[in-house]
Order: C-alpha cells, then sequence, then structure tokens
C-alpha cells in the first residue's frame, strides 16, 4: 500500500513537472514567434489561456507529494521539545484535518466543474470549454485526497505504535 | 459578537493552531472557512466560494512565475554554475584575509542573481563552498553563517519568489519591484563583506588567506561565468524592457538555465526528475499558503477588521516612522519561527492598509515599492535568525562537525548588519527609489 501510494504521489508529481517543461517551452516558442512576427509568425494563439490552465493543473498534481514528504510550512520550536508521543498526536490530528479539507475542496471543485459545464463558459481567446480545465485539475485533486486519507491513516498508525514511517518534521523550502 | 471582533479574535486562534504545529496554509484556510461561517451565519457562501476560488487561484497568471522560478533555480543548482562563480570570486578575492569567506558571499550574491529562493542557494552554494573553507582552514562557525547569510542574497537580489508574492498581494508592479530590490541587494553583499573582513580581524585564527591568483587567470575565471550574467540580464532586463511579461521571462530563465545544466553535462535524467520532484514540492507548499491566506484575507475583508485596525492606527496620532518601526520589529521578532512567505501572506493584508494611510512624504506607488524591499530584508533576516532560521539548519546540516550554536554565535554578525542596512534603507529611501525615477 505504502509503495503504491508513493508511486501515485510521485507519478503525479512527474506529470505536473512535463506538464510546467511543456508550458515553459510553448512560453518560449510564443515570445519566439511574437519576435518574429515581421517575418509572419506569431505568439502561439491563446497562451495565456493555456499556461493558467496548465498551472493549475501542476499545482493539484504537485499537492500529493508536498503532503507525503511533510513538506507543508509548519512551526515547530514550540512544540519540539514535547516528547514524541504528543508531536505524533498532533501530527495525526493535523493530517486527518487535511483530507478532510482536501476532500471538500475536491468535492467543490467538482461541482465548480458541473457548473462550468451547465452554463458553457469558455475561455476568450481559443474558446475552450473551462469544465475542461477543471476536469484536467479534478484528477489529480482525487489523488490529493487519497494521498492525504493514507497519509492520516499512517500517522495514526505511527500514534498507536510509537513508530514513525516518515520523518516527524518535513524540509520546508522558499 | 460582532464582525470586527470575530477578526480580531481569529488571529489568536490562528497562531494557536500554527503554534501547535498545524501547517500554516491549512491554519488560515480552516480559520478562513470558518470565520466566513461565523460571519455570514451560513456555510453557503464559503459552498459557493471554493466552486471556484481554488481554481482561480491556483490559476493566477502573476503567480505563474512561482513554479518556473523555483524550476530555474534547481536547473542552476545542478548546472555547475554554483562551482564556476565561487572559483571566479575566489581568484579576486582569496588573497586578502578571509577572502574565501568573500568569495562564498559573492558567489552566492551571483548565484542570487539567477535564482529566487533562498534556501537554494545557501544549499547550492553550501555543496560548493563548504569543502573548500574547510580545506583552506575556516573556522566552522564562520563557514555556516557565512553560507547561511549569503543563502539570503537568493531573495534579495532578483529574481525573488517572496517580491513576486508581494507583488501579488499589493497590485505592484513586479518589474519595478526587481529593480527596486538591485541595490538594496548589492548593499546586502557589500555589507556582508564588511562583516567577514571584521570577523577575520576580531577573530583571527578562524580564517586562512589564498596565494594570489596572477590577472590573466583572474579573468579567464571570470569570463566563464557569462552564463549567468547573460540569463540574468535576459530575465530580469526583458521584464523591465517590457519585451515580455515575468512570466515569460521565468521562462526564458528556466529554459536558458536547463539548457546550460545540459550543455555543461550536468543534467542527466535523474537530475532532472530531482529537479523536478523538489520543484513539485516547493511549488505546492508555497500555493498552499497561498491558498490558505486567500480565504483567511477574504474573510478578513468581510469583517472589515484591517480597516479598523488601520483607523485605530491613525487615529492614535502615531507618527509614520514609529508605525514602520513596529512593523520591522514585528517582522524580525515573527521571522525567528516563521517562514518568509507565511508572514507575509498574513500580515501584508493587514500592514499594507496602514502604510497606504499615513505620510511617509512618497507617491503612493513608490511607498508601496520602497515597503515591499523593506519587508523583504525583515522577512529574510528571519531566515538567520536563530533560533528557528531555515539556512542556519540548511547548511548546519552539511557540516556535521559545527555545533549549531557556533552558527548561532558567529551569524549574530551578519545579523548586526542586516539591521544596520533595514534602519539605512528605512532613513533613506531614495537608496531604493533612485533607479526608478
Amino acid at each position: 500500500m505504502e509503495k503504491f501510494v508513493r508511486k501515485l504521489a510521485l507519478t503525479s508529481a512527474y506529470a505536473g513537472g512535463t506538464v510546467l517543461v511543456a508550458l515553459v517551452l510553448m512560453t518560449c516558442v510564443s515570445i519566439v514567434g511574437r519576435a518574429f512576427a515581421f517575418a509572419g509568425l506569431g505568439p502561439v494563439k491563446g497562451d495565456f489561456e493555456l499556461l493558467e490552465a496548465g498551472i493549475a493543473f501542476c499545482i493539484f498534481a504537485f499537492l500529493p507529494i508536498c503532503q507525503l514528504k511533510a513538506a507543508h510550512a509548519t512551526v515547530d520550536v514550540f512544540t519540539s521539545p514535547l516528547p514524541d508521543g504528543v508531536n505524533r498526536v498532533l501530527i495525526a490530528l493535523w493530517e486527518i484535518v487535511y483530507a478532510a479539507v482536501m476532500a471538500f475542496i475536491a468535492w467543490r471543485l467538482y461541482e465548480g466543474m458541473f457548473t462550468k459545464f451547465q452554463n458553457g463558459e469558455t475561455t476568450f481567446l481559443i474558446q475552450f470549454p473551462i469544465w475542461w480545465a477543471y476536469a484536467a485539475s479534478l484528477i489529480p485533486a482525487a489523488i490529493a485526497v487519497a494521498v492525504a486519507v493514507w497519509s492520516a491513516w499512517d500517522r495514526c498508525r505511527a500514534v498507536a505504535t510509537g513508530r514513525d514511517t516518515r520523518p516527524l518534521g518535513g524540509e520546508a523550502s522558499h | 459578537m460582532s464582525n470586527v471582533e470575530i477578526g480580531l479574535w481569529s488571529f489568536p486562534v490562528l497562531l494557536g493552531m500554527i503554534f501547535l504545529r498545524a501547517p500554516i496554509g491549512l491554519a488560515m484556510l480552516i480559520c478562513g472557512l470558518g470565520g466566513m461561517w461565523l460571519v455570514t451565519g451560513s456555510p453557503n457562501m464559503i459552498l459557493s466560494k471554493l466552486k471556484y476560488e481554488t481554481y482561480t487561484t491556483f490559476s493566477s497568471y502573476s503567480l505563474s512565475i512561482v513554479p518556473i522560478f523555483l524550476l530555474m533555480g534547481h536547473f542552476a543548482g545542478i548546472g555547475g554554475m554554483s562551482r564556476s562563480l565561487f572559483k571566479a570570486a575566489e581568484s579576486w578575492l582569496g588573497h586578502h584575509k578571509g577572502g574565501t569567506a568573500m568569495a562564498a558571499i559573492g558567489a552566492c550574491a551571483g548565484f542570487g542573481a539567477i535564482c529566487g529562493s533562498s534556501l537554494a542557494t545557501a544549499a547550492t552554494m553550501g555543496q560548493v563552498a563548504l569543502p573548500e573553507l574547510r580545506r583552506a582552514g575556516y573556522a566552522g562557525g564562520l563557514s555556516t553563517a557565512t553560507l547561511a547569510a549569503g543563502g539570503t542574497l537568493g531573495i534579495l537580489i532578483p529574481p525573488s519568489v517572496v517580491l513576486v508574492v508581494y507583488a501579488t498581494l499589493t497590485e505592484q508592479n513586479i518589474a519595478k519591484l526587481f529593480l527596486a530590490a538591485f541595490v538594496p541587494g548589492i548593499l546586502a553583499a557589500i555589507g556582508y563583506l564588511i562583516v567577514i573582513a571584521l570577523y577575520v580581524r576580531v577573530y583571527p585564527e578562524s580564517a586562512g588567506q589564498q596565494p594570489r591568483v596572477p590577472y590573466g587567470e583572474r579573468m579567464r575565471a571570470l569570463i566563464s561565468v557569462w552564463p549567468v550574467l547573460l540569463i540574468f540580464t535576459a530575465v530580469v532586463g526583458g521584464i523591465y524592457w517590457g519585451i515580455f511579461t515575468p512570466t515569460e521571462g521565468a521562462s526564458v530563465g528556466a529554459l536558458g538555465t536547463g539548457l546550460i545544466a545540459w550543455a555543461s553535462g550536468g543534467l542527466s535524467f535523474a537530475k532532472f526528475r530531482e529537479a523536478l520532484i523538489a520543484t513539485a514540492s516547493g511549488t505546492a507548499m508555497i500555493f498552499f499558503i497561498v491558498l490558505g491566506a486567500a480565504f483567511f484575507n477574504s474573510f478578513l475583508a468581510l469583517t472589515q477588521a484591517p480597516q479598523m485596525i488601520s483607523a485605530f492606527v491613525v487615529e492614535q496620532g502615531y507618527g509614520p516612522w514609529t508605525v514602520l518601526a513596529v512593523i520591522l520589529i514585528i517582522y524580525l521578532i515573527l521571522g525567528c519561527v516563521m517562514d518568509s512567505l507565511s508572514m507575509i501572506l498574513l500580515t501584508i493584508p493587514i500592514f499594507f492598509p496602514m502604510m497606504t494611510s499615513l505620510d511617509f512624504g512618497l507617491s503612493q506607488e513608490h511607498m508601496a515599492i520602497w515597503f515591499g524591499i523593506l519587508v523583504l530584508i525583515a522577512v529574510e533576516v528571519g531566515l538567520i535568525t536563530p533560533p528557528v532560521g531555515l539556512n542556519l539548519f540548511v547548511i548546519n546540516a552539511m557540516d556535521r562537525t559545527t555545533p549549531i550554536v557556533k552558527t548561532y554565535s558567529a551569524v549574530m554578525w551578519f545579523v548586526a548588519s542586516d539591521i544596520i542596512r533595514i534602519v539605512i534603507l528605512a532613513a533613506f529611501p531614495a537608496i531604493t527609489l533612485f533607479l526608478l525615477t
């Protein structure tokens, strides 16, 4: 199970990373196209819209690995003097809340997609339906929920057994 | 309870959750959602807001620059540019007393010009410079403190992820903020060089000296860092001269650093995947805080607490400089326990309206830019203030032989230089703003 969850989170992060690299390349192509407008070339049509939809997908796809690596920013200076057992309980508690909130977010995202589907809203330039972008984001959002639920369960197990499968504190980055 | 009271009470609740180890983004999100429910008396608002708000926050064009800058920084880390920067700086500075440490600062400044993140700069330069410093006979505490402080140049010298977030929050022009950050960033590097020069005079045994390098070799070393200069000029110059948007500039930078890393042979497939994963978890961490802050701030706006607080401060008749001083001191204190981005997202919605209602003799735009740079420096000090300076931990983890207390005592010299610089920049806004006029 642990292996599967890890694989799921990694796959999701690679998918997001690939899209990010693709967006970078698209943006560069767009700049070149604009620079050579005199030669009949032009920017990628709707590049801003594609970038926005793509970045949203990336961020959702990046959430699972962040949760699995316990990389969300926390302040642990006040709790670190407490015994490990207390810290485990606190972490398990917040991970349960995180999983619940993530599920709530994914559910509302689904509702949002449904509304956008019904009202047929499209983007300004290339007119692709906005619900597509919501649908694309919904897949990694669902993965984020699954990983968060597993992670919370894993932390509860650590409370019971007193053994951690992952470090208590994560690496935060800026 | 009135709405304003709910708004004010949310702060102790939020801080309580954060101090009990809740992820900062999660704590803000819960307080924001819970607060909205309390204020409106029904869950309808949060239900309808959540339908679109998560997606819109994550798909923000102006914030899309953040993951791209992170990717660029990770590419730069594996492209061998850190080593050539350090070698170049060492060939020019190494023969001075404390010169290798000064070279590390110089290289950090150079690396900061292509990397928008402080931790990445500290970590990358640490790998290159720490072994060299040890070989040259530098005391452990001085070496680790130098690199931890040097790392902060990563966010001070543009491009800077923290400035991007500040610009988005306050609706300021990113290009102008980058330009304004340039001189303070250089001043920071100079300040650190002076600190090292003083430190090695007080503790002469803490540093070594390298043989003088002939000028021909120095020039060659300097020329070898051209890719860094090229990328910096293309990204920051291109954004400033309006050739492209900040996101486009970041894309050009990411592609450029990626190509250079690939050409230098450093970018293997495994390294590329590593860079993607590091970018992924860094990006997710930042955006989760941004999401939490978005909800917390719209809840605060609903309660009108920010306006009340700023009106209260103005009514009391405190002078603008007193208010500014108090704000900066709050950042220095918060910085001891909290990370820079969370601090900015949490406090700017309160402090910024306060600042705009005070008269500093500057135009609104200039005040916003100048204040942004001051805040940037103040939160960056938080990365190196004991006990919880993230840069200190990152560097100390690389050097097992140096106890953290040694790093703590040496880094206070750099913190002192930071504080002096904040006072100077606060007293003379022109230092920050003259490039803009």
